[in-house]
């Protein structure tokens, strides 16, 4: 009983690790043919259903490159600490520029907003995803 | 005498284990705080925000709408008291800008093979004059790509502050014009943990 107890609890901390590791997808943010956009936000993990909201996001050109501002709000009373990342794709939905964007470290106040902000790494890019870890 | 045998070549086989080197890759572009120093997300975080910048700045945008301008990159001086490789923060800029379209660049880190190439070409008697490449049709920079990095530290008995700024100008070569210039202020922090 106890040697399945034991198991039981490494199996859980070795699940809450990997959790806490997890990338997790936070707005997917489609420009359409005719202008518009499609967002779909998607949450998957405990730190961002709890506490993380994408509070609007806006899309722009600077010439023929597509440009991205994303609002996330630290909706807990805890100071958050995380990391976020643009992902750029094409029509297609194939990612371009992989790897060519860094995590970038960012930490948000209780009940506070910041904007992140990113342009398209070429002209073939008409959509793009934040992604978030902790 | 045949357990302790079994003891001896046990305790040898987990030390051998416990001391084997592991071998692990890793997220290139995750985030780095081995130390306080000049890092890889330093250098990633620098060159993303610095490309942005340029390649969204009006008159930038509006120039290369029409042409794509050539541009030559000079070093960057480092006046920090670290030993930084800035010529791979200016190769990720020029990497970045050349993919996005709407810059070109003259390597002058490659003239002199460049040269020796062409004078092989005219002078072995080996390659078809016809389909030689020709002296004097290189095209010449209209812009020069610049900067500087400097750095302030600070520290008492348990905290370190390493506070960085990247500055990036571009030159009109012709007008002697600054078009644009770009900053990257980075603030890292290390306090001493007894756990």
């Amino acid at each position: 009983m106890g040697k399945i107890m034991l198991r039981a609890a490494i199996m859980a901390g070795v699940s809450m690790t990997m959790l806490g590791c997890a990338v997790n997808e936070t707005a997917t943010v489609v420009m359409n043919s005719d202008g518009s956009l499609t967002q779909v936000i998607e949450s998957n993990s405990d730190l961002l259903a709890a506490n993380l909201k994408i509070a609007d996001t806006k899309t722009g050109f600077v010439g023929n490159l597509l440009k991205a501002q994303v609002e996330i709000k630290n909706d807990s009373d805890d100071d958050l600490n995380f990391q976020y990342k643009f992902k750029w794709l094409d029509k297609s939905g194939f990612e371009v520029g992989i790897d060519g964007r860094p995590w970038q470290p960012l930490s948000i106040t209780p009940y506070e907003s910041k904007m992140v902000q990113g342009v398209a790494p070429n002209s073939s890019v008409n959509s793009f995803k934040v992604l978030v870890q902790d | 005498m045949k357990f302790i045998q079994v003891l001896i070549i046990s305790i040898s086989v987990l030390v051998l284990a416990s001391c084997s080197t592991k071998i692990s890759y890793g997220d290139a572009t995750g985030v780095e705080t081995t130390t306080t120093g000049f890092g890889s997300t330093d250098l990633q975080s620098i060159s993303a925000k610095l490309v942005d910048d340029l390649i969204s700045f009006p008159p930038i945008v509006q120039m290369t709408s029409e042409r794509r301008p050539v541009v030559f990159v000079d070093k960057i001086k480092n006046k920090t008291t670290e030993h930084i490789d800035t010529e791979s923060i200016t190769d990720t800029v020029q990497t970045k800008l050349l993919q996005s379209g709407k810059f070109r660049f003259v390597d002058m880190a490659a003239v002199k093979a460049v040269q020796e190439q062409m004078q092989f070409q005219m002078d072995s008697g080996m390659v078809d004059p016809s389909k030689a490449a020709a002296f004097g049709k290189q095209t010449g920079a209209e812009f020069m790509l610049y900067g500087n990095m400097s750095s302030i530290i600070k520290r008492n008995s348990d905290t370190k502050d390493v506070y960085y700024k990247f500055t990036l100008k571009l030159v009109s070569l012709e007008s002697g014009l600054l078009e644009w210039s770009g900053e990257k202020e980075i603030r890292k922090t290390g306090e001493k943990s007894f756990f």
